[in-house]
């Protein structure tokens, strides 16, 4: 049966306009574009002002006053807008460049560098001439592909040693052709729940 | 134009009418087609398995609306096989638009009518927390001075279950469902190389060739690939849902697709040939 | 001295939180650790402050067309209505986004447009599958075939005919995909290292901006 929700009609509306556009630029493409955007900006909003609420004033309620450093620190990041005090909102990024940039490097060369190169230096031989062969194939699209990414010495992708980056070219083009199968699953999978919305929850054709 | 360029000159409108049939028809008529589970929504799996009885997992909800119709499956069924297995649960979301997701999933997972779960005891909701990977280390490293209040208010001397949270090690496992790839790489970074903690990730079908590199280094104990793990999932925890349904939409679609390349690629090399022998 | 405000101690700022965030993690000194725990919690509140500036730019190009009648200027003034009606019914109950008002008006308005919007791409894949995804070199000949095998193993009717297909996508992610990937990954991972602390060092100044 037909749904009587307001809200799902409203969300009907925008599910078919929005669609539309992949037949047609539209009017109605762009008023729901408008409103996507708005509303998403909006919500930034409430959920910036909660965190500061929660993560900043309740410090500060509960008596802890080094919490007004980042509130001070966060509204200083408006003043970029400022013609000519623009170069204070220098302050508030540079302290989240500095953790986010010191965060994110212990994990990467942990994460990505040590365990990827002590994945890559195992035993080639398996126990099965499939797993020995797989090893290999894994173990020479490592070390091709990154070969291919040597700039600092033009002699790696000339000559006699050229064919192993031209081997990592054809790994990784291979393996990005794989990256694209996965990527039409993807894309085909996420509109799938609009049509199971409009027809289950909307029209109510199917349950 | 020859035949073979009129075969490559469909208008796009018709493409596109074909595809949406093509999801239409599976959606009301479906086919029933077997899943074959895959090896890393196994080892996802069989990770949160052997987990003993109250153990305590952090999860994360790291996708927004972009992401719900396949992650949002993939949630689902993974919080059944947590609450069927009496784990805690401190849920918490990374994404912008997390927390509007997490009233979505429980509406479907239900746990304390399917469960006998009891919120602040057994499961509890954190609500939105900024920052991506600040955030992870944040409640990582020390959730007491990081968090005051749950997503409701609740102050967190209230809630039990966040009592029993002594530090990183009290953690039994991370889980994280994400479209971003920052999160995806952060929860590895934040809780597997950091405090070398058990993780298992979800993402969309299109970051997994990129973030498998963590599964085959043992970062990652297991992925949900997207809806093809979403379904696997509900396979296995035998919860049939949108995931499973979503598979026979996917065999007509992704069929179309197929036919079309094959057409694409058949008036490529039949205009080359001709122009070819037209040349000699 | 003004060099000194406006350019040196930001770069101080980010090269001492970002060595305390390093040594955090090579280390067990107490000091560190607390005082690492005290930035941790500070950046959650300071990216809060940062959610703000999206809509302060929607403001200042929106309002501009809106002032001087510009294209779709209509449009605009909808966009920053629909703007100040979240946030109005976000932050007026008390409860954010834990309030019925605001679930309703997301999973009328933002969800549905949210997910439309990303999986509407679908379509152009269908199209450029057709039109784009053709066998010209030996190149594109691996990009193809790889294709072609995944997407037979990831539609379910065809495993379910022959489980073959199945086990070649599954093949291809084990050896291939792996192997590539896990190159492009040690590469990514050695540039964010070497970037990261490019940064740290104050050699990498392009996040402070305009000069």
């Amino acid at each position: 049966m037909v749904s009587t929700d307001v809200g799902v009609w409203i969300a009907a509306f925008f599910t078919i306009v929005a669609t539309s556009y992949a037949f047609r630029d539209n009017i109605f493409f762009r008023f729901a574009e408008y409103t996507f955007i708005g509303a998403a900006a909006g919500h930034a909003i409430v959920m910036g002002v909660k965190n500061i609420i929660l993560y900043g004033w309740t410090h500060i309620a509960g008596g802890e006053p080094s919490y007004w450093i980042p509130i001070i620190l966060g509204i200083l990041i408006y003043t970029r807008y400022h013609p000519k005090y623009y170069w204070i909102y220098r302050y508030p990024i540079a302290f989240l460049v500095g953790i986010g940039v010191g965060i994110s490097i212990r994990g990467a060369i942990h994460a990505d560098f040590i365990k990827q190169i002590a994945a890559t230096a195992k035993p080639l031989i398996a126990t099965t001439p499939l797993g020995t062969l797989n090893n290999i194939i894994v173990f020479v699209g490592t070390v091709t592909a990154l070969t291919h990414f040597i700039f600092t010495y033009e002699g790696i992708h000339k000559g006699a040693a050229g064919w192993i980056p031209k081997i990592g070219r054809w790994m990784m083009l291979a393996a990005f052709g794989g990256a694209f199968g996965n990527t039409i699953m993807t894309r085909f999978s996420m509109y799938q729940g609009r049509i199971i919305f409009l027809l289950r929850d909307w029209l109510g054709i199917i349950h | 134009m020859s035949a073979w360029e009129k075969l490559a000159a469909l208008p796009r409108e018709i493409v596109l009418t074909i595809v949406l049939i093509a999801m239409i028809v599976p959606a009301i008529r479906p086919f029933g087609l077997p899943i074959m589970v895959g090896k890393m929504s196994k080892d996802w799996y069989n990770t949160v398995d052997s987990l003993p009885e109250g153990s305590i997992v952090l999860f994360d909800i790291g996708f927004g609306s972009g992401g719900y119709p396949t992650l949002g499956p993939c949630a689902v069924a993974a919080l059944h096989q947590m609450f069927e297995k009496h784990l805690k649960i401190v849920i918490m979301a990374t994404a912008l638009e997390g927390s509007m997701m997490y009233p979505l999933i429980m509406e479907k997972v239900k746990p304390e009518k399917n469960y006998g779960a009891e919120y602040g005891k057994d499961y509890v909701f954190l609500g939105y927390i900024a920052g991506e990977q600040t955030a992870m280390a944040a409640v990582l490293g020390d959730i007491h001075t990081a968090v005051k209040e749950d997503y409701y208010g609740t102050p967190i001397e209230q809630i039990p279950l966040l009592q029993e949270i002594t530090g990183p090690e009290s953690f039994a496992l991370v889980a994280y469902l994400t479209t971003s790839g920052g999160i995806a790489e952060g929860w590895v970074y934040q809780a597997y190389s950091r405090y070398k903690l058990p993780v298992v990730g979800g993402f969309l079908s299109m970051m997994t060739p990129s973030l498998k590199p963590y599964y085959d280094a043992g970062a990652l104990k297991g992925i949900l690939d997207g809806i093809k793990g979403a379904a696997d999932m509900e396979y296995m925890t035998r919860h049939p849902g949108d995931a499973m349904r979503a598979t026979d939409i996917l065999s007509a679609t992704q069929t179309i697709v197929l036919i079309f390349i094959v057409i694409g690629n058949i008036s490529y090399w039949g205009s080359r040939l001709s122009k070819r022998e037209g040349e000699k | 001295m003004s060099e000194v405000v406006r350019k040196y101690i930001p770069l101080l700022i980010t090269f001492i939180v970002g060595v305390i965030a390093v040594l955090d993690f090579y280390t067990t000194v107490p000091a560190i650790r607390g005082t690492f725990t005290v930035l941790k919690n500070w950046g959650i509140v300071v990216t809060a402050f940062a959610l703000g500036v999206g809509a302060v730019n929607l403001f200042k190009v929106h309002g501009k067309r809106i002032a001087e009648r510009g294209e779709l200027w209509p449009l605009s003034g909808w966009l920053l209505f629909m703007l100040i009606v979240f946030v109005v019914v976000g932050l007026s109950t008390g409860k954010f986004d834990a309030s019925w008002q605001y679930k309703w008006i997301y999973n009328a308005i933002m969800l549905p447009l949210g997910a439309t919007m990303y999986s509407s791409l679908c379509f152009y894949m269908a199209i450029g599958a057709y039109k784009a995804l053709r066998i010209r070199n030996i190149d594109s000949l691996f990009l193809f075939l790889t294709a072609i095998f995944v997407v037979l193993g990831n539609t379910p009717m065809f495993p379910a005919a022959f489980p073959g297909f199945f086990y070649a996508r599954e093949w291809i992610f084990k050896t291939i995909i792996s192997g590539a990937y896990r190159g492009i990954r040690i590469g990514v991972g050695i540039g964010a290292v070497v970037l990261g602390i490019r940064t740290i060092l104050g050699l990498e100044r392009g996040y402070l901006g305009r000069a």
